[in-house]
């Protein structure tokens, strides 16, 4: 009597393992995203590759953070020079760090070290020049994107212009610019807002042409006066195309960003780049080229996407 | 369905108006209705022929080339305060909810929340949304919008209601259900209702008064009286004769216009650009 017992306790037993595997089965089926797993292949691609170079030929990834973390993000002094240019080693145990400010709470002391990491004027100089070009861009492509798509005069006067700019690689601006601005700011800005401003125009312009006619007659019979259909009209109908327009206005940009800076900064992440490979320093270049990737993805990533999203719901069909 | 205060109807009068389409596709000519206020005219006529531009010129978005339409003897433009108009497609906001795009017309006139708010939730309950307030458009069936839509226009208490084939997209039963509580609506606020439609059954049902319009070029074909009593109840309205009367009537009409002079070539080529166009 007993033995048929064990058999069902074991049988049920197996049934909650198999309810168990289907269980995680589903959960994975349902959840999985293999989205994880691109960012880690390509390390794992950069390691196999690396492996029969030489370090200072093609570092490994660690090498590059290790690079990044310990001498150009959070450097450690291990010298300092007197007024008379004699040159001291200070000990190990005594040598400043950003760590060590911190630890011993002092955030101004720390935060003024930190400047002494390399890294960071490249990242802030980069980041303002793609504020400026890019916010020039929004500005202008808005502006001129909703005459372009209400006028039809003025489209028809921008358009070639636009197609134009938009067959010259923005990198080919770079000299003029230099020539007439000197390296630096102004060069890179306006280099960065010739490129992202035109694909910006086109999208917000399309955008507004194909903002349905029915809309506007039903708010027009609704009361709607040409402001108000300015603002509940078209304004909320055109959202989705502008922001597709800053995404892609955001990623020209940062394009041609990098670009410039290699031929017309002294400072930034495409100058660190650039003069990186000139003398062949293989990890800073592998540095800047993560750092680009990096800053467009988070961009992407924490602004554009989520806004993105937004509309998405909206939609119609 | 819950009692509105009485309107009251203005009245239309379209004289000798003549129209075309910019690529001199003819569709009006010498055209001449009075609607008296408060009266719900019904307008038949087989497709392409001119129905969605006649209540799109009733509403000032097409400008006559020569003739007049007035309501209450003004001319009209499509801000007018006192036109409702519920077009062929629901034409909701797909940005906005149910109840935002129920008071979207309140809100064009300067109303604050509250007010609007409570205003749009009494139509959109006489309309059977209740509860549906938070689901934007693309989350409604496509009679429910349409629903939505009427609800909309009637917010604005229109004195005059333009409706173009506005049940086309619902099924029978629903159609059906509409249409009594169009009439008892009808029955009670007394709006002049202009109310396009391919069913001839469904005109002779709501209406005082029916037109056939031609084929382009043209106007009105023939227009038939609509006697049949008041209240309606579509049982007892269909088993009537006169109901089967005007049925056979209409249909004779309808088919002459199809038979009308058929288009020659050229005339095609101009339909078909005049299509291509809109
Ligand atoms: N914007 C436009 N420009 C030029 N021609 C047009 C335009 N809109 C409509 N037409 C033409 O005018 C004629 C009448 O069109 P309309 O939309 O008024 O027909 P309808 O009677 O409402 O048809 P349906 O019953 O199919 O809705 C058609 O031949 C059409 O091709
Ligand atoms: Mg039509």
């Amino acid at each position: 009597m007993s033995a048929p017992a064990v058999e069902m306790k074991q049988d049920k037993k197996l049934d909650s393992d198999k309810e168990k595997i289907t269980g995680w089965v589903n959960v994975i089926r349902n959840n999985a995203s293999w989205s994880w797993v691109s960012l880690p292949s390509l390390f794992l691609v950069w390691m196999l590759v690396a492996i029969p170079f030489e370090s200072y030929i093609l570092p490994q990834p660690w090498e590059v953070a290790d690079e990044a973390w310990n001498e150009m993000m959070f450097p450690t002094v291990s010298e300092v020079m007197d007024d008379d240019g004699e040159i001291t080693i200070i000990p190990e145990a005594d040598r400043p760090s950003v760590w060590k400010f911190i630890a011993k709470g002092e955030p101004s002391n720390a935060l003024a070290h930190l400047f002494r990491g390399e890294l960071w004027p490249h990242v802030g100089w980069s980041l303002l020049e793609e504020v400026g070009g890019f916010g020039a861009a929004i500005i202008f492509s808005v502006l001129f994107g909703f005459l372009a798509g209400f006028f039809k005069g003025f489209r028809e006067y921008i358009v070639p212009l636009n197609g134009l700019f938009m067959a010259i690689p923005p990198i080919a601006w770079a000299p003029l610019m230099v020539i007439i601005f000197g390296l630096g700011y102004t060069t890179i800005v306006i280099v960065i807002f010739i490129s992202a401003v035109n694909p910006m125009i086109l999208t917000i312009m399309e955008g507004v042409l194909q903002i349905q006619g029915q809309e506007v007659r039903a708010a027009r019979v609704l009361g709607a006066r040409k402001w108000q259909l300015f603002l509940y009209v078209y304004l909320p109908a055109s959202l989705p195309f502008v922001t597709a327009a800053l995404r892609i206005g955001f990623s020209q940009a940062w394009r041609a960003l990098v670009a410039a800076e290699m031929i017309g900064a002294s400072v930034g992440l495409g100058y660190m780049v650039q003069t990186a490979g000139e003398v062949g320093n293989s990890r800073l270049v592998l540095l800047g080229i993560t750092m680009i990737g990096l800053f467009s993805y988070l961009f992407e990533r924490t602004l554009f996407r989520p806004i993105e999203k937004r509309y998405e719901v909206w939609r119609l069909e | 369905m819950t009692k509105g205060n009485h309107i009251g109807g203005d009245n239309l009068v379209i004289e000798d108006l003549n129209f075309a389409y910019s690529n001199n596709l003819k569709i009006f000519e010498k055209l001449n209705i009075d609607v008296k206020p408060g009266e719900f005219l019904a307008v038949l006529g087989p497709s392409g022929c001119g129905k969605t531009t006649f209540l799109n010129l009733l509403a000032g978005f097409y400008q006559p080339d020569s003739g007049t339409s007035q309501l209450r003897g003004e001319a009209i433009t499509p801000e007018d305060p006192h036109l409702g108009y519920i077009f062929q497609a629901a034409n909701l906001f797909p940005w906005l909810n149910t109840i935002e795009n129920v008071e979207f017309g309140l809100r064009m006139t300067g109303m604050g929340p509250e007010k609007r708010r409570e205003i749009a939730l009494k139509n959109l309950e006489m309309v059977g949304l209740k509860g549906f307030e938070e689901f934007l458009p693309n989350k409604l069936s496509g009679g429910m919008r349409q629903r939505a839509s009427i609800a909309r226009a009637l917010c604005l208490e229109p004195h005059l209601l333009l409706m173009d084939e506005p049940f086309s997209a619902l099924d029978e039963i629903l159609r059906d259900k509409m249409n009594d509580e169009l009439l008892q609506l009808w029955d009670q606020l007394g709006q002049t209702i202009v109310f396009i439609t391919h069913s001839i059954e469904e005109a002779i049902y709501l209406s005082d008064r029916i037109l056939v319009l031609a084929r382009p070029p043209g106007g009105i074909y023939k227009e038939v009286i609509n006697k049949l009593p008041r209240p309606r109840d579509l049982r007892e309205t269909k088993s009537s004769e006169l109901f089967w009367e005007y049925k056979k009537e209409l249909n004779n009409l309808i088919q002459e216009v199809q038979a009308q002079a058929p288009l020659d070539e050229s005339e095609i080529a101009e339909l078909e650009l005049g299509a291509k166009n809109g």
